[in-house]
């Protein structure tokens, strides 16, 4: 079963984590590819991304010709995708367990971190779904 | 570059979508499904993924006792991601154009669903991670 852990973060979030001193950057980078290293070796590991900021952001909708409208404004509330990861486990609990261990990630000062995940099941996908 | 288009929508939009005829479905998905086609075609497909419905979805927050903490409470208001593409395109104007051709993909009776789609960069990486 597959499943996507995602941090979900509002822009004031990010402006916050912009203000994170370089030793706090980097801990929290070396433990992202600590535990991505950890994924792999317990072969769970399927795909993660880190997404753009959130100021780059565009919402799309197709104008009257199908030609794209784009709109950059969004609401305060608005949790913005930061990024995921897609992991291969045999039950939601072991998704859970690991979603645990990236919700402590180490945040400003070496504080453990409580940063919220969501998880979700990833459908077969579409090649599965045959289209 | 590569750009991930992102579908999202509310539990109450969740709901509506579950509610289109049989014909509607395979209508929507038959574009869906030449989209990614002419983007694998034109080399510009990377992945593209769906998602479970909202209800399913928890919240972790570290561990409590060793098990994890874990909610499944949602303000109506909160916006589900439901699917994402990520293509490989020249320019950003290139994503954007790909996500309103998903924007008008057909809904109930054909008329076409204007699903806002979220388009964002993704972050290159070091070579080391």
């Amino acid at each position: 079963m597959k499943y996507i852990l995602m941090m979900n973060a509002s822009k004031a979030h990010w402006d916050a984590y912009a203000t994170w001193s370089k030793d706090d950057l980097d801990a929290n980078v070396a433990f992202m590819r600590a535990f991505s290293k950890e994924l792999k070796e317990q072969g769970v590991f399927v795909a993660t991304e880190g997404l753009g900021w959130p100021q780059q952001a565009k919402i799309v909708r197709a104008g009257k010709d199908g030609e794209p409208v784009t709109d950059g404004i969004f609401p305060e509330s608005k949790e913005f995708l930061a990024g995921y990861w897609i992991i291969d486990v045999e039950s939601p609990e072991q998704a859970y367990r690991i979603a645990a261990r990236a919700s402590a990630a180490p945040g400003p000062g070496g504080t453990h971190g409580s940063m919220p995940i969501e998880v979700r099941q990833v459908l077969s996908g579409f090649a599965d779904l045959g289209i | 570059m590569k750009y991930i288009l992102l579908m999202a929508g509310t539990q109450a939009g969740v709901k509506t979508y579950r509610a289109w005829s049989k014909n509607d479905i395979d209508s929507h998905m038959a574009v869906l499904r030449r989209i990614n086609k002419e983007l694998t075609d034109s080399g510009e497909f990377v992945i593209t993924e769906g998602l479970a419905g909202p209800d399913q979805a928890r919240v972790v927050r570290g561990l409590k006792d060793g098990l994890p903490v874990t909610d499944g409470i949602f303000p109506e208001s909160k916006e589900f991601l439901l699917g994402y593409w990520i293509v490989d395109v020249k320019t950003p104007e290139r994503a954007y154009e790909i996500a309103a051709q998903i924007c008008v993909a057909p809904g109930p009776d054909g008329r076409p669903t204007n699903m806002p789609i979220e388009v964002r960069q993704i972050m290159s990486r070091p070579a080391t991670s």
